[in-house]
């Protein structure tokens, strides 16, 4: 584990030092309002994202098992990272924007509580992923080429499932922009940093695709039990995040 | 390969990933090998502490008064107790349950601040001081430059605990 260490280490580093810069260039905008200041903060809330999201998290699993017992191109991979993030960005804003304006206080209590019942709402979609992605094997595995076609249907469902539960990182780039008053800002902030979440999410579907097609090969005939496999754990995986 | 890989990220999924960080500023005494006394000082993120002092700065006059830290005291910095602050006292490898004391929050540099003490009649030799959170919401931080220390010297140094990271504070 001393390689995993080390690499946590560094990215909480490097997430640190970009949350860091990221608020105290925020907040001197309230002092100067400066157009190369703003980008600067928004390139900085992409790249942001894009470490955030290498660490545990954001659906990355749900999309690499997908793909894993899904024939796909990398294209759809990319396009699939893209949905979830933008989900991602419109949840985040609309949770934020929502709860800071309807209740103004109690906010971090209430956000406790949101967050919540949306990871509760996401492991309930995950569970119907994992349960869609078993019927569309074993029911398809006779058929290969009407079930590759079926199966894209359950791309969104996957977006849905990942992107729905707002990331804590965006949601407090939002706030602290609400807070002094930089509405813009936050939300261009939350989609610069989404975009950086996607281009990562999409690199971890690539990946699993990758690695699928060296063994896949192989296992064509059975490729449903594969198929079959991905789906349990997709359903496994929303069990756990339904009981934690 | 493909099948660890995809454990890896199933495994790794259900943890989370700092949102917050906390700076840890440890004050230590020690005289003739025991500790005199032990404080802590946390220094939210700016993001988290212009959030949180939205809220809890109610009069918002810039400073936390002693109502409104009694009861960020009872509110929030309670919230920590099932994580045990965060800091983990070993003595001869073994964690010791502590209680915070003289628990005081402040407004630094926009920072939110928390500062407390914690009682230690035990010996230097065989103590360590770990911080981190492990559900990893939270990354503590804590570098050479944060620690006072009288009567002794220390190492700090990171640790690995699996799906989190952390630091060490180990007294010689």
């Amino acid at each position: 584990m001393e390689f995993y260490a080390k690499f946590l280490q560094t990215l909480v580093q490097w997430q640190y030092q970009l949350n860091s810069f990221i608020s105290t260039n925020i907040r001197s905008l309230n002092y100067e309002n400066n157009l190369n200041t703003s980008l600067i903060i928004l390139g900085v809330a992409f790249v942001y994202g894009l470490v955030h999201a290498i660490g545990p998290g954001h659906g990355k699993a749900l999309v690499a098992l997908y793909f894993t017992s899904n024939k796909s191109d990398y294209k759809k991979a990319f396009k699939m990272g893209y949905m979830i993030a933008i989900i991602h960005a419109f949840s985040a804003l609309i949770f934020t924007f929502g709860i800071f304006f309807i209740l103004k206080t109690m906010f971090r209590k209430n956000f406790n509580e949101f967050s919540e019942i949306a990871m509760q709402i996401s492991a309930v979609m995950i569970i119907g992923v994992g349960i869609y992605l078993i019927y569309e094997a074993y029911s398809g595995r006779k058929h290969k080429e009407k079930h590759f076609k079926k199966s894209s249907k359950s791309e969104l469902a996957v977006a849905f499932s990942a992107g729905i539960v707002p990331c804590p990182g965006v949601m407090t780039i939002v706030l602290f922009c609400v807070v002094l008053g930089q509405y813009t800002l936050g939300a261009l902030s939350a989609i610069a940093m989404s975009i950086g979440m996607g281009l990562t999410i999409s690199v971890a579907g690539i990946l699993s695709i990758a690695l699928g097609r060296k063994t896949n090969g192989l296992l064509n005939e059975k490729a449903y039990i594969l198929e079959m496999i991905g789906g349990l754990l997709v359903l496994s995986l929303g069990i756990i995040l339904f009981v934690i | 390969m493909k099948y660890i890989f995809t454990f890896l990220i199933f495994f790794s999924s259900v943890f989370a990933h700092p949102h917050t960080f906390i700076e840890v500023y440890p004050t230590v005494e020690v005289q003739k090998s025991k500790f005199s006394s032990i404080h802590f000082k946390w220094v939210l993120d700016e993001m988290t502490s212009t959030i949180l002092i939205m809220e809890l700065d109610s009069n918002a006059n810039g400073k936390i008064d002693k109502k409104e830290n009694d009861y960020i005291e009872k509110e929030y910095f309670s919230m920590f107790k099932p994580y045990n602050y965060y800091t983990y006292v070993k003595v001869d490898k073994k964690v010791i349950k502590f209680k915070p004391k003289n628990f005081k929050a402040t407004i630094e540099n926009h920072k939110l601040c928390y500062s407390f003490d914690i009682n230690g009649e035990f010996d230097i030799k065989n103590t360590i001081f770990e911080f981190g959170d492990s559900d990893f919401y939270v990354a503590m931080v804590l570098k050479d430059e944060f620690v006072t220390i009288k009567g002794a010297s220390v190492k700090v140094s990171g640790i690995d605990n699996d799906f989190y990271y952390g630091y060490k504070l180990e007294f010689e």
